[in-house]
């Protein structure tokens, strides 16, 4: 028990955990807990073949090997300078241009790093006055989008290649015609440039029917607003002027949801010790854990289906407290149902709302029913919401035919020529639709796309599609910003835009470079001068050309008819949930291993989406709460104790037409008879990576059920499936890690998060080892704000794509073997069934008397002058002893050359496939090392960001004292990424530098502080701020207990420890 | 009981450890100077596609260094130059010498001449030219006197140890800022080498990273 002596043990704490397992305080899983490297971790092979085994193997091959002595002359290599000089470019100096990445919401803005012609990363523009800099995990992962080396390369015609030449006469014949039974499928954008040639296309093709699709599209918000406000009226929510923030069915402070934007204005209202601005106060509805619930201070689990009447109740609360009577009458219009939702819940909350007039939201979800958003509509304007926090725009996008529209006209055969751009309908339109089979009721279809999808197979002619990066394009962000798409390379495989098959299909010459654009920025710019182009591609966007607030009145009449045509919930049964996915959207995304292998926010799931429902309902439906047998029975025949990971049970859900098959997870806080499942997964014969990657939840989506299906039947069918899970990963056994209070206990104790559990009785602690000094001026540090940080994987995905993280596969991450150099570690707190979420971002901690250093028996990881803990690749011999002392298990080891070797080859040895796709050698980050097979690599501090500040300091200072030129600021990558700016990087020995400030803050601690490691990074407290009147309120904030510092106790705090079991139990003293 | 062994065999353990002994200082010796840079790189003088001599147009026509190495005092490659910078000179001078078709042919065709690569550092080491010229090192310190090799080879061994004797004595290198070009600079008369770099380090603050994350990221 020699742990014990060095570690206090864990608080009695019984409200947080991490999974179910640690909550049933499972025997096996503790087992699992004590190995950094579950034993499993060293075979070789499922079938048990071990280390010694393969190098007994091997041994005869290499001496063949070392015969030939092939290697001794270095390989000749070549300087391959420019035949002329390119303007601006400097041979190994990045180059940054502004650009944006279209999305369903507008756009989310950026800044791309160019590496020799080569776009490498991707930031949030700092100076785009919508977003203030942020980006989301899909925004960083378009790089590898970008160079996927599956992406379509030529032209097809029935499947078969074709000359381009053979497509632009087609497309020209069509042009030279009448266009009569022309369709266009697109998605939803707000390109100004592309409503510009659709109207062209209009005039010129009185009959073309422009249809719109795009799975995700937040069309029943837009309609609900059309009623209560008039149509094209958007709210844009300003969450800066909002004290009380109601949250229905959405998970608006993520920013794949509802862009970048929107949790900022939450995060600048969450600091408690914020001068003139009260700390805001979050409310949840959901039916399943969204990063939004997690950062609530009062969730309720609610039924999607009853979401409505939740907000039916509400509506009526507030209409009863306001006496509003428009209000009254659209909530009365909405039909009444049966629930079981707590009555006092609703009073409470609506008693907070109405007490705060014009300095509330209540938001709903993107796909929440249209009714229910009527309601809501209601409430923000009975709460004289709208003109104060929401201001009412009118955007100026046309409106489009839906696709239901789209299927009718196909149907009565009026489509003879249907182009679809970018969508793909085969595979994620209405199943009601049967889009798949009416294609085939089109003569002649066009599909421009990145993949040869489900679409292209079905299409006469496929077009690969140009990437953002790739093509000149424009987009209005959410507030109306107008905002370029500059292109950073030309189209590595002849892609077309759009704009471009739009413009051919208008009859129109091909446009020189971004002329297209340019006539539009003529037309919106109020100075269309060529100093206001370039300002405009230079800056990324045009000032001032957000929508103007619109004067806009609530239409009670039409709210209360849109309100009425909700159809009433049946409680009990079962309901399907359709949610958007973490890592592949709708589906679009399914090609991309950077997020595959991104776990979900909430389940920790990798490459795989999975039916989610709560403990109850998967006892009641006899499904396994995480059933471990099965491979705890092949563990034990292979003769070790590895308990890899998860198998669930595969269950069938049926509407009484369609039936699905999806693994089924149990996830803690899910609404009671409820299921959920990300869409998009489930592919097939599209490309070898997203081909039976997870489950396929389209069949079961039709119109009228696009974001819930009632009266589902699930059965389980006693298969199993393997699950890629990393939650239980490397567990910290609830040391008071994460930490949380109340407002309440933070104003009364601001410090109390650094006297928690053991911190206050730590003796000085003494090391036994000498480590460097810290002579450098500069002393690089963190700090992550537990308040602020939603877990939203941005992060995690932008030190992917910055340090060339690789991707280790499905069967790996099974195997402990993930590599992200940051995670998101995610726990919860409270009962299995309703508990509470938090979630801290872990990196290296830099601690300034690393464990790690004094085990490498290589000298392989150092640390250096500034405070970083140094990885040397090229000195590290694998021995993995750094990674067993690490306390934060941050650390992670190559087992296989998982950048040169296929992932499905990867036990293959020398037989396997060497090399990487040219294409991806492309997306690599040249300042940062790829590491082989064999070595440890961690979290730098984006080493290459600090070195290259360095250099440049001293390129500026030239023959003059270093000291007098200040290092010019920057930022690490997940820092730049972070929209919410929840991470702050610094010199914290500069104490007017903000991460000198934020770590004296009172709620700033360390973790494992009785280690006396010293680590850089500081965690601020979580504060949450719960309303006391609210049901369970006393629970809130409580993860950590009621605290040490809740009782009292004799021995004052300078004072020693007393010795003994009296004080291995700080809770029960 | 009979002898089993001859007495001659009681030297064999002594004599076994003094051949095994010079057996293996045989071998780490030969290591050392055959397989380090010092022996494998030094003297590495391969056939260019085109015969330029930085002996006619440094020492007999006076070029700068950064008149084809443009970027070396702002990037952290020097480059090297385009087809153009040749032809800037070429298309007057020598324009029909059989010794240029390479580079009448890339200006032409518009593909690149490939240069054999000289002088290379690992994919893991980070090196940056501009910090080295614009604090007092010349390119003399690592590639040796260029202006007078007719075709070039590599003169230092550029190994890591090689680097950190640099970077743990920079005074034995740091040079007066307007020399750094200058390859056939001397300390002048009455003052050392060591002298003038002491006194470069001190104002300068010149320290140079010898932790690992100084070249290595």
């Amino acid at each position: 028990m020699k742990k014990d002596l060095h570690h206090p043990p864990p608080e009695k704490n019984p409200r947080i955990w991490r999974s179910l397992r640690e909550l049933e305080g499972d025997p096996e899983f503790h087992k699992h807990l004590q190995r950094e490297f579950p034993r499993g971790a060293e075979l070789f092979q499922d079938s048990g073949l071990s280390k010694r085994d393969f190098i007994k193997l091997m041994g005869a091959s290499i001496a063949l090997a070392g015969v030939g002595l092939s290697g001794c002359r270095r390989p000749e290599s070549y300087l391959v300078p420019f035949t002329k000089g390119v303007e601006y470019t400097i041979p190994g100096k990045f180059l940054y241009y502004a650009t944006a990445m279209p999305a369903r919401y507008g756009a989310v803005p950026l800044i791309a790093t160019t590496s020799d012609g080569r776009p490498t990363k991707l930031e949030g523009n700092p100076l785009h006055p919508f977003t203030n800099g942020g980006t989301d995990s899909f925004a960083q992962a378009e790089t590898l989008n970008l160079y996927d080396p599956h992406r379509s390369k030529q032209i097809t015609e029935k499947g078969k290649p074709a000359d381009p030449a053979a497509f632009d006469a087609f497309v020209q014949s069509i042009a030279a015609s009448d266009g009569q039974g022309l369709a266009i499928l697109a998605e939803p954008k707000s390109s100004p440039t592309r409503d510009r040639l659709r109207a062209s296309l209009q005039a010129k093709y009185p009959g073309l029917l422009w249809a719109e699709y795009d799975p995700l599209a937040a069309v029943p918000a837009a309609t609900a607003a059309a009623a209560s406000f008039g149509p094209g009226i958007r709210l844009i929510p300003d969450f800066k002027k909002a004290d009380i923030v109601l949250a229905i069915d959405s998970d608006f402070l993520n920013p794949i949801e509802t862009g970048i934007g929107y949790a900022q204005g939450f995060a600048a209202r969450r600091n408690p010790e914020q001068k003139g601005a009260p700390m805001n106060r979050l409310y949840a509805v959901e039916n399943h854990y969204t990063v939004t619930g997690g950062m609530a201070d009062h969730r309720l689990r609610c039924k999607a289906s009853e979401i409505g009447e939740f907000t039916r109740q509400l509506a009526t609360a507030i209409a009863g407290i306001t006496k509003d009577s428009n209000l009254a009458a659209v909530a009365d219009a909405y039909p009444k149902s049966e629930s079981s939702i707590d009555p006092v819940w609703v009073n409470e909350c609506a008693a907070d709302l109405a007490a705060n007039p014009g300095r509330s939201i209540v938001v709903t979800g993107p796909l929440t029913p249209a009714p229910v958003q009527a309601l809501a509509n209601a409430i923000n304007s009975a709460l004289g919401n709208i003109g104060a926090t929401l201001a009412p725009v009118k955007a100026d996008t046309p409106a489009a035919a839906s696709i239901s529209d789209l299927a009718a006209a196909i149907g009565k055969g009026e489509v003879k020529t249907l182009f679809i751009l970018g969508a793909n309908p085969a595979y994620n339109a209405p199943a009601d639709l049967g889009f798949a089979k009416l294609l085939e009721k089109v003569p002649d279809t066009v599909h421009l796309g990145f993949f040869e999808d489900e679409t292209a197979k079905l299409s006469r002619w496929h077009v690969p599609a140009a990437h953002f990066l790739e093509a000149w394009g424009d987009v209005r962000t959410c507030d109306g910003t107008y905002t370029s798409v500059q292109p950073m390379i030309l189209p590595l495989w002849n892609g077309a835009s759009e704009l471009e098959i739009l413009n051919k299909l208008a009859g129109a010459p091909a446009p020189q470079g971004p002329s297209l654009i340019r006539e539009t920025f003529d037309q919106i710019a109020p100075k269309p001068t060529d100093e206001a182009w370039n300002a405009f591609l230079r800056d990324g966007f045009l000032p001032g050309s957000a929508y103007a607030t619109a004067k806009v009145s609530f239409n009670t009449a039409a709210t209360a008819e849109l309100a009425k045509t909700a159809s009433a919930a049946k409680p009990g049964a079962l309901e399907l949930v359709f949610l958007q996915s973490s890592s592949v959207d709708d589906g679009r995304y399914a090609n991309n291993s950077w997020l595959l292998e991104t776990p979900d926010f909430v389940t920790k799931l990798t490459w795989d989406n999975a039916v989610l429902l709560s403990p109850a309902t998967a006892k009641k439906l006899g499904v396994k709460a995480n059933n471990f047998d099965i491979l705890g029975d092949i563990a034990e025949k292979l003769g070790n104790d590895v308990n890899y990971d998860l198998v669930a049970d595969i269950v069938e859900i049926s509407d009484g037409k369609n039936t699905i098959e999806a693994a089924a997870l149990v996830a803690p806080g899910h609404a009671d008879d409820s299921l959920s499942i990300a869409l998009g997964y489930g592919r097939k014969n599209v490309s070898a990576l997203m081909d039976g990657v997870g489950f396929d939840a389209y069949p079961l989506r039709t119109t009228a059920a696009m974001r819930v299906l009632p009266g589902v039947s699930l059965k389980v069918t006693g298969r199993d499936y393997p699950m890629a899970q990393t939650q239980e990963h490397r567990s910290m056994e609830g040391r008071d890690l994460v930490r949380e209070g109340t407002i309440e206990r933070f104003e009364k104790e601001p410090d109390f998060a650094q006297k928690m559990g053991m911190d206050s009785h730590i003796p000085p602690n003494i090391s036994l080892y000498t480590h460097p000094e810290l002579t450098s001026k500069e002393q690089w540090g963190m700090t992550v704000d537990l308040n602020t940080c939603t877990g939203c994987n941005a992060c995690v995905v932008a030190c992917q794509a910055e340090n060339n993280v690789p991707v280790v596969g499905k069967e790996q991450v099974r195997k402990n073997r993930d590599m992200a150099w940051i995670r998101l570690d995610r726990y919860f707190a409270g009962d299995a069934n309703d508990p509470e979420m938090l979630s801290q971002a872990i990196m290296c901690q830099h601690c300034e008397n690393a464990p790690c250093e004094t085990v490498c028996p290589v000298n392989a990881t150092v640390h250096s002058e500034d405070g970083l803990n140094l990885m040397a690749y090229n000195r590290c011999i694998g021995t993995r002893y750094c990674a067993n002392n690490c306390p934060w298990k941050v650390r992670r080891f190559n087992y296989f050359d998982y950048n040169q070797r296929p992932l499905d080859e990867l036990y293959w040895g020398p037989l396997a496939k060497k090399g990487m796709a040219d294409s991806l050698k492309m997306s690599k980050n040249p300042n940062v090392t790829v590491r082989m097979r064999g070595v440890m690599e961690k979290c730098t501090f984006c080493i290459q960001r600090i070195e290259e500040a360095k250099i440049s300091r001293l390129v500026e200072a030239g023959p003059t004292p270093a000291s007098e030129t200040p290092i010019a600021p920057f930022k690490v990558a997940c820092q730049q990424a972070c929209p919410n700016d929840s991470l702050v990087f610094g010199d914290v020995a500069d104490l007017k530098s903000q991460v000198s400030r934020l770590r004296k803050d009172p709620r700033a601690y360390t973790m494992f502080k009785y280690l006396n490691v010293a680590p850089r990074v500081s965690y601020l407290t979580r504060i949450r701020n719960p309303n006391p009147k609210m049901p369970g309120a006393d629970q809130v904030g409580m993860a950590n207990g009621s605290g040490h510092h809740g009782d009292s106790h004799a021995a004052p705090h300078d004072a020693q420890p007393p010795a003994g079991p009296a004080h291995a139990a700080p809770a029960a003293h | 009981m009979a002898n089993f062994f001859p007495k001659w065999t009681n030297w064999i353990p002594l004599k076994l450890v003094i051949c095994l002994g010079a057996l293996a200082t045989a071998i780490v010796g030969g290591i050392t100077y055959y397989f380090t840079p010092k022996y494998t790189r030094v003297g590495y003088e391969p056939n260019q596609p085109v015969p330029f001599s930085h002996v006619i147009h440094v020492q007999q026509l006076g070029m700068d260094c950064r008149y084809c190495h443009s970027f070396v005092e702002v990037a952290s490659h020097s480059n090297v130059p385009t087809t153009q910078t040749c032809m800037s000179c070429h298309t007057q001078i020598k324009a029909d010498s059989p010794k240029l078709a390479a580079v009448r042919e890339s200006w032409k065709t518009g593909q690149p001449v490939n240069w054999v690569r000289i002088h290379q550092v690992p994919d893991y080491t980070y090196f940056n030219h501009a910090v080295h010229v614009n604090r007092g090192v010349s390119c003399y310190s690592c590639h040796g006197a260029v202006n007078e090799m007719k075709v070039v080879y590599q003169h230092e061994p550029q190994s890591m140890s090689w680097c950190l004797d640099c970077h743990r004595a920079p005074e034995n290198h740091l040079r007066p800022p307007e020399e750094i070009y200058n390859m056939a600079w001397k300390p002048p008369q009455g003052e050392t080498q060591r002298e003038i770099g002491l006194k470069f380090k001190e104002e300068w603050e010149v320290n140079p990273p010898v932790t690992c994350g100084g070249c290595h990221r």
